[in-house]
């Protein structure tokens, strides 16, 4: 392991956006593509650099900000009721804020679209991430011969490799998830329930700083054997399940999931707890296993490594069983999304895996596990970025009540 | 919230699939490709995981109007009503072509004449006619929210569930207002009290500001810290088994350093609510809503005056930039509404947001949570 990559302790958004901007430029020129139109949130927040609390993803659809991009333009244009709030601390210019877009209804797609005419240059490909149907019929009317390509491979190219300030934020984002857990973890008793967790574990995540929860936390009480837990497709384990009033009973085995957002960032935090006893040898076992896994993976990491690298150190410890979820992923990236590319060990299978290399500034979670039908399992997950020699641990949460 | 994951309710799930499938019978649309997690909720009654912030689309839920079967993407089958049987669950895939395999092997899909769907991104705009050729594709959220727009009685009980847990919590947050802390800490309060009524979902995530104005003024990445003569906006919100409710009040930070010129704001806000309230008529033009402002002496306010609550929102959304859909659109029977009042004078603003049932004889306020008296 080393450390070519450096992670500033205090990350600054204006620089930050600086070097995406840089980035998006850079990959819009390369790809053809003349505007680059996001409504997605997190797309948004990625040209930006603004952050705001996200909504539920229903409610979130009434009032989205939008965002334009237009290549060779100094800024990017921000639509929101909130834009003006926000400019002159990401240094964007003032006619370049503009009001909320209401892109779900015809009159709002309309005043959107006819701004957007007068934004578009004359050549280049115009990319956009989403089409509410409204929107799809007013793009239609005012771009009938656009040549239309979608953002993913703008935004998606960017994303990819963090820049420091970016890993900054993340790691602040992945401290702050840490704190808030500690002090669950130390709650965590049989007779509370699977949502008083929640409480403890929202009331910190706000208190220490994170801008939002980005998921319903996960406290999945793992059944002992398969059979035990719900029927499905693939016959393999069946995770993440909601969370409920469930009361917790002394020995459970609890799949913790969790992840917030700051800066723009996902976290991902992910641990297996025992509750009001301390694991069997068998279980201490699991980790241990787990713990070869991970390690065996690890020695693989660094920029180069392709996804069968890794798969496949995963795969001869166990002698060739997957460790991890059948309907996910060995390991995923992290960014403005809580999952992101690269996706290594899905159902696209050992070629698409073969494709997917490691960089320098990729940020990567990995998230195996074993699983002992008739003894339950032990998962937890690893948040690393990807140096040129190996990976620097974004985060050092202990594996109690498991390990030495 | 059950110990179980536990689908819809049987009279609420039927109750809105009969609306569905009479739109779907109307718009002669023969196969919906719902990607709107709001959307596949109100069709299929199952639960499934929240996560926060918009989503792509993506084809995660099918409806057949021949057959009427739905079928979703869940790798299992806890929290699916009956009626949704195994061989009708796919499970996640991150494989393109796993994803239209599936949807070209549902009964009735292929041979469909018209397929719905509730947005969809470029690759799926490209994609969906390919595999469906001989089908036109329409946008079928007109269709979804006019069936969700009028709420049956068993969603009233829904909605009222998540007002409560909403008002308990926001009481919460304005029980824990004094000067010296942060907003974020009031958020903080919101979600733990939210959660310990066994809730775990948020509507919004920014549950108190500082009001020096009609908006927040400053970004939510900043700390900001409540002083003596503040005033605080409270505008919070939950979901409870997938339903939205949504509560604003408006709150000093110190009830005994209070500004006459406030007391004179406390009164405007009293004057627009009444306004408001009066325009909440069943068959009244959404214009009435901003009429209401305009009839004060107050500006629009930069959020919409009213939205839909439901799963997730609901038409109408009034705001004023929508002036020409505020004016073709009516106020029904049976419609729930989050209503905003807020008024401003310059300095400072006031905001209150109610929960608004209207009813054939008038509006009835559901929500209850105190009003802080000047």
């Amino acid at each position: 392991m080393s450390a070519t990559l450096t992670v500033p302790t205090d990350p600054s958004r204006v620089r930050m956006q600086r070097d995406r901007w840089a980035k998006l430029q850079a990959t819009m020129a390369h790809q053809g593509v003349g505007t680059l139109v996001l409504l997605g949130n997190s797309n948004v927040s990625y040209a930006t650099g603004a952050s705001w609390p996200l909504a539920d993803p229903g409610r979130a659809n009434v009032d989205r900000p939008a965002a334009v991009v237009v290549a060779g333009d100094e800024a990017p244009h921000f639509f929101s009721a909130l834009a003006g709030l926000v400019a002159e601390e990401l240094a964007i210019p003032t006619d370049h804020v503009h009001g909320p877009v209401f892109a779900e209804c015809d009159e709002g797609a309309e005043a959107f679209c006819r701004t957007l005419a007068t934004l578009v240059p004359g050549e280049g490909r115009l990319a956009i991430d989403e089409f509410p149907g409204a929107m799809r019929r007013q793009f239609a009317e005012f771009f009938p011969d656009a040549k239309l390509a979608g953002s993913d491979e703008v935004v998606g190219t960017c994303k990819l490799i963090k820049t420091p300030d970016e890993l900054g934020f993340m790691r602040e984002a992945l401290r702050i998830t840490e704190e808030a857990i500690a002090p669950v973890q130390a709650a965590l008793a049989p007779g509370m329930r699977q949502s008083d967790l929640t409480a403890v574990f929202l009331r910190g995540v706000f208190d220490h700083g994170a801008e939002a929860n980005i998921l319903d936390p996960i406290w999945q009480v793992m059944p002992k054997e398969l059979a035990d837990g719900p029927w499905t497709t693939h016959g393999d384990i069946a995770c993440p399940l909601l969370t409920t009033e469930r009361e917790l009973e002394k020995g459970d085995v609890l799949w913790v999931d969790t992840g917030i957002s700051y800066g723009g960032f996902s976290s991902d935090f992910g641990r297996t707890w025992v509750v009001g006893e301390e694991p069997s040898p068998q279980q201490h076992g699991q980790y241990r296993k787990w713990r070869e896994i991970i390690d065996a993976v690890f020695a693989h990491v660094k920029a180069g490594a392709t996804g069968t690298d890794l798969t496949r150190a995963a795969l001869e410890v166990t002698g060739g069983h997957r460790p991890w979820m059948h309907h996910f992923y060995l390991c995923h990236g992290l960014g403005i999304e809580s999952a992101e590319s690269p996706f290594i060990g899905t159902d696209l299978g050992d070629a698409y895996d073969e494709r997917q290399v490691l960089e320098e500034g990729m940020v990567v979670v990995f998230e195996p596990l074993v699983w002992e039908d008739g003894a339950s399992g032990y998962r937890s997950e690893e948040v690393v970025a990807i140096t040129k020699d190996g990976f620097i641990p974004l985060t050092d949460y202990p594996y109690d009540p498991y390990g030495d | 919230m059950a110990t179980d994951v536990l689908p819809d309710e049987a009279r609420l799930l039927q109750s809105r699939r009969d609306r569905a499938f009479a739109q779907m019978e109307g718009h002669d649309v023969d196969v919906l490709l719902l990607g709107r997690e709001a959307n596949a909720r109100y069709i299929s009654g199952a639960p499934r995981l929240w996560t926060a912030g918009t989503r792509p689309y993506g084809p995660g839920c099918v409806v057949v109007r021949s057959t009427r079967a739905i079928h979703l993407v869940s790798t299992w089958d806890e929290g699916m009503p009956d009626d949704i049987p195994h061989e009708n669950l796919f499970g996640i895939t991150w494989n393109p072509g796993n994803l239209f395999a599936w949807l070209q092997g549902i009964e009735g899909v292929s041979a469909a004449s018209r397929i719905g769907t509730d947005s969809l991104t470029p690759r799926f705009g490209q994609m969906l006619p390919k595999l469906f050729p001989s089908a036109e594709f329409m946008d079928a959220e007109p269709l979804l929210s006019a069936a969700r727009r009028i709420k049956t009685p068993e969603e009233m009980e829904a909605l009222g569930l998540a007002a409560s847990v909403t008002e308990t919590a926001l009481a919460a947050a304005i029980d824990a207002l004094r000067p010296g802390i942060t907003t974020r800490h009031l958020t903080a309060v919101f979600m733990e009290t939210m959660a310990a009524q066994g809730v775990t979902t948020p509507a919004t995530q920014r549950v108190a500001w500082v009001s020096r104005g009609p908006l927040p003024s400053c970004p939510t990445w900043v700390e900001e810290e409540i002083g003596p003569d503040d005033l605080v906006a409270f505008d919070a919100g939950v979901v409870a088994g997938g339903y939205m409710a949504e509560v604003g009040r408006t709150w000093p930070a110190d009830s005994d350093r209070v500004s006459s010129d406030t007391t004179l704001l406390v009164q405007k806000s009293n004057d627009l609510w009444a306004a408001l309230l009066a325009a909440c008529q069943p068959g009244a033009s959404c214009t009435g809503l901003l009429q209401a402002y305009t009839s004060v002496g107050q500006g629009a306010p930069p959020l919409p005056v009213a939205f839909g609550l439901g799963l997730g929102f609901d038409v109408p959304v009034v705001s004023a930039h929508l002036p020409q859909t505020a004016a073709q659109d009516h106020l029904e029977a049976g419609m729930v509404l989050a209503v905003t009042a807020q008024v401003d004078d310059g300095a400072r603003s006031i905001l209150r947001k109610e929960i608004v049932h209207i009813e054939e004889t008038g509006p009835v306020i559901l929500s209850t949570s105190p009003l802080w008296r000047a």
